[in-house]
């Protein structure tokens, strides 16, 4: 496919702690597509906001490849261009922004970094546009982060990450600390911004029902595994993987007619240091057998263009 | 006790903050009800008044800068503001107790969970330590914690584990009336469902009755019978589960649902609310919502509304209803 | 909470500096110390049309005289007179105080920044450093520097400076730890900011506050271990006044003539005052959460 943005292939991103390898993610592989968004779904610990952060380069990999745009980025030093192309927005818009900087300060410091502007003058009026196109009104130039609630604050974090026009642009759980109100707003403003300018999100989040609402195809991970990946629709339509079920009936939905049938998961998330081969869900799974504690699933196309990784997808689903 | 099934009463609660900025009205003219056993939803978003009236109920409203204008609060039928302090602590933990949001922060991690429980046992009621120790292995054994882990530290334990532990010390001495406030909100789905389903179970078991504090309408559809929805310090719109879900009157109410991303339907776009929660120590004139309404008349901004009974049990603070 | 300048909008632009000197300028303790450290600050440099006499003038008919018109705070046992030796003392007191503790901010916070932002060796090869230098007696390595170097007042500065690295550095790499872990300071990398940009505009501005305070509790500090050295005849050689000498010299006579401890204690108190009340209103004033 030509207009592929970001591949990902056998990506592992492992920390050392004091008590062993941690397994952040292990060996994830996907690609993005130029102006869509994928979704990244999972439970605190599965590792989702490593792997945005492996792929803009925050950190390095520990094995694996990414292609930006047909070109290994993984082979060589990150550059400014990298960093140029590629950007984040924060969960938090409370520490992610300096709280001694005004909201001009914060957005002139890509442009800074960069040397994008060659006067003061076209720095002001740059700074103007962006703090317009992401819904700032003027008057908050010389504002600290602190004068500002949630919602102004996180435009601030958009209009930052937007400074240098990226292509390609990881969202951290951007809307998860705001209301429901403003989480709405932002949820818009991201989604104009990419019908107008063709931006390529990888939107990670833990929220089910968001992720549905913004993403074309979407991973679920757990710990620091891929255990599921499809088109948006599918993935609601179909749910193969008994983690993503769990997940999506472990939703509480503002609805009171709907009766729901619960899946309870046993257990919490077990420790991603020096895992045993096998399945990791295995221990919380109810489908779980002898295999599954000692065989490590792997990613199989299930469904047209719809991957699973579990031993007994098939019979579970009656496939 | 008392046969009257009214637990609760609050009638006309003001609460405000005397700060150097001026009044900040976090809680202004709140009337409502809880009865033995049921559980009330207070849903609103950050800054609607949620934790002030849940302080003011516990009688553990800051002051300064914090004080309570206005009111009262009637807890089987006796006015708690006119408790004294000792009178207070002695319902408190005993009549009702409070569930935090952040469990890594309201246990001590300096004390055993074992301990934990059993120092509100003993504040309460008059055992020995043995006793005491005795009762709260039971507790710990009812929200689903073996009871040998009673001698472990909170850091030993993870997030949804030591929010089950917050949960037997708020029941360690049964009471009649538990204050969650975002009791899920730090934890995750799948944790969250547990703890959900737990707390389900015991207000089933125990009979207690329960004011919900959070922001998620989808938490409040899976546990509570009532739902109150808070704004600006008000409640805007209040009734049982089918007059506010399926019978949604207040502009503010709608525009909740309206910002909710579906997950059974596949919406092009959400419909939020226009603008920001307004300032408490500002507020607008009239109806508090109006520079946020989409059907905001001439009338809303000078004229605020009254509470209105638009069917039996279903209030809605909005001049159209009026 | 959106505060009224936000809303009314100002939009001209207003420098930093600017921003912190109208809040300052609004807490009425630091003006008083600021005007107090002025008034310090102009004794110092015109000294010689201040003190009516010279400050090694000295008067074997008039020796330890009580404060009289003549003598505002008395003389000596030589005959000196106190007044006018405070006033010439402010000059070596508030030199050294200020240089010694201005070199070894400097260097504690570089040495505890970087200590703080990389971790690992680096910080661990720092730290014990400081430790070891932290271990030594101030006074046996003021003895050392002024043994090779030879005794005057720039050993004493150098020691006093060496003497206060260690503090520094501590406390501002406790501080840049904590602020480290901040998500802006990940923003900032992603942005393409490198360690150095990171460290001057994120971490610095950050932990100003523990900084200044360490700052203004040191600088009495350092004016009262120069005066130590000085006693010892390492420091500031006789008869130059230096106000931590003059207390140790008049030691002998507190009992019978309390006034030739007082002057310099005075002068001593009054400059630590000063320094803690402007010390605190920099901080409050760079610190835009607490904006009025």
């Amino acid at each position: 496919m030509s207009n592929t943005l970001i591949e990902v292939q056998n990506l592992k991103k492992y920390f050392k702690t004091n008590h062993g390898m941690l397994h952040a993610v292990d060996d994830v592989s996907f690609t993005i597509e130029q102006g869509r968004t994928v979704g990244v779904v999972g439970e605190s610990g599965c590792g989702k906001s490593t792997l945005g952060r492996v792929i803009i380069r925050l950190l390095e990999a520990t094995e694996g490849k990414i292609f930006f745009k047909g070109e290994d980025i993984t082979s060589r030093p990150s550059t400014l261009d990298d960093r140029r192309r590629m950007q984040m927005i924060f969960q938090d818009p409370f520490s992610s922004l300096n709280p001694r900087m005004s909201v001009s300060q914060i957005i002139a410091e890509p442009l800074n970094i960069h040397h994008v502007c060659k006067s003061k003058e076209e720095l002001d009026k740059r700074i103007r546009t962006l703090m317009d196109t992401v819904g700032l009104a003027e008057r908050f130039t010389n504002a600290y982060p602190h004068e500002l609630d949630g919602g102004r604050r996180q435009r601030i974090g958009i209009a930052r990450a937007l400074a240098l026009e990226p292509e390609f642009i990881v969202c951290d759980e951007p809307v998860s600390a705001l209301d429901v109100s403003i989480q709405a707003q932002i949820l818009n403003l991201m989604q104009d911004l990419q019908e107008e300018r063709n931006f390529t999100y990888m939107f990670i989040t833990h929220d089910m029902s968001v992720v549905k609402h913004i993403s074309n195809s979407i991973i679920v991970m757990y710990l620091g595994n891929m255990v599921e990946k499809s088109d948006a629709d599918e993935l609601f339509e179909h749910t193969l993987h008994p983690y993503s079920k769990a997940l999506l009936s472990a939703i509480p939905e503002p609805n009171i007619h709907k009766e729901r049938k619960r899946t309870i998961l046993r257990g919490e998330i077990t420790s991603p240091i020096d895992p045993e081969p096998g399945c990791r869900f295995a221990a919380r799974c109810a489908y779980a057998t002898e295999e599954c504690s000692h065989c490590t699933p792997e990613l199989e196309e299930v469904l047209p263009n719809h991957f699973v990784a579990c031993h007994h997808v098939r019979t579970i689903n009656g496939l | 006790m008392e046969t009257t099934k009214k637990l609760l009463e609050i009638k006309d609660l003001s609460i405000h903050y005397f700060t150097e900025e001026g009044v900040v009205r976090a809680v202004n003219n709140i009337d409502f009800e809880l009865m033995r056993g049921e559980t009330m939803g207070l849903v609103g978003e950050t800054g609607a008044g949620k934790t002030t009236t849940a302080r003011g109920i516990m009688g553990l409203v800051p002051n300064p800068p914090g004080r309570v204008v206005g009111g009262e609060i009637l807890f089987e039928g006796k006015d708690l503001l006119k408790a004294s302090n000792l009178e207070m602590r002695l319902h408190r933990g005993k009549d009702f107790s409070m569930i935090f949001q952040d469990p890594m922060t309201s246990l001590n991690p300096i004390l055993t969970v074992g301990d934990q429980i059993a120092e509100v046992i003993r504040l309460h009621e008059k055992l020995s330590r043995k006793d005491a120790n005795l009762k709260a292995a039971q507790i710990l054994e009812m929200v689903g914690i073996p009871a040998e882990r009673m001698s472990e530290y909170p850091h030993q334990f993870s997030g949804g584990m030591k929010q089950r532990v917050v949960i037997a010390i708020a029941l360690a001495c049964s009471p009649k009336l538990i204050i969650a406030d975002e009791p899920t909100t730090a934890l995750d789905v799948t944790i969250q469902a547990q703890v959900l389903e737990l707390m389900r179970e015991l207000q089933e078991k125990l009979g207690t009755a329960m004011l919900l504090i959070t922001h998620d309408l989808g938490v409040v559809a899976d546990t509570c019978n009532k739902v109150a929805i808070m704004y600006a310090g008000q409640i805007v719109e209040m009734g049982s589960l089918e007059d506010v879900y399926d019978n949604t009157m207040h502009p503010y109410t709608k525009g909740l649902f309206g910002s909710l991303p579906s997950l059974s339907m596949k919406s092009k776009r959400l419909v939020p609310i226009d603008g920001l929660m307004p300032d408490p120590v500002d507020l607008p004139t009239g109806c508090p919502f109006h520079p946020r309404c989409p059907d905001c008349k001439e009338s809303c901004k000078s004229r605020a509304p009254v509470k209105t009974e638009v069917s039996p049990g279903h209030y809605v603070r909005c001049l159209r209803y009026e | 909470m959106i505060k009224k300048q936000a809303e009314h909008g100002h939009i001209k632009k207003r420098s930093q500096f600017q921003e912190t000197w109208k809040r300052l300028s609004k807490n009425r303790l630091a003006m008083v110390g600021l005007a107090i450290l002025a008034v310090l600050v102009i004794t110092a440099i015109f000294a010689d049309l201040i003190a009516p006499y010279p400050y090694d003038e000295q008067d074997y008919n008039a020796t330890l005289q009580s404060p009289s018109l003549e003598h505002l705070m008395g003389t000596d046992e030589y005959g000196r007179d106190i007044f006018s030796r405070v006033v010439y003392g402010s000059r070596t007191s508030l030199y050294v105080g200020f240089i010694s503790l201005t070199g070894g901010a400097l260097i504690g916070c570089i040495f505890g920044a970087i200590a703080g932002f990389f971790g690992g060796k680096t910080d661990n090869i720092i730290m014990r450093t400081c430790d070891v230098l932290h271990g030594i007696p101030q006074i046996v390595l003021a003895i050392a520097i002024a043994s090779t170097i030879g005794p005057g007042i720039t050993s004493a500065l150098i020691a006093v400076a060496v003497s206060s690295v260690p503090n520094f550095a501590r406390v501002v790499r406790a501080a840049t730890m904590t602020v480290r872990d901040q998500e802006y300071v990940e923003a900032s990398a992603s942005l393409g900011g490198n360690n150095t940009h990171i460290i001057i505009h994120h971490i610095f501005p950050n932990i100003l506050a523990p900084i200044i305070v360490q700052a203004t509790l040191g600088i009495g500090k350092s004016i009262l271990l120069c005066a130590s050295l000085s006693f010892l005849g390492l420091g500031v050689q006789p008869p130059m006044p230096e106000w931590g000498s003059m207390l140790s010299n008049a030691r002998t006579f507190m009992r019978d003539y309390s006034y030739m401890v007082i002057s310099p204690g005075i002068a001593i108190m009054l400059t630590v005052l000063a320094l803690n009340l402007f010390g605190d209103g920099l901080r409050d004033a760079l610190d835009p959460k607490l904006k009025k």
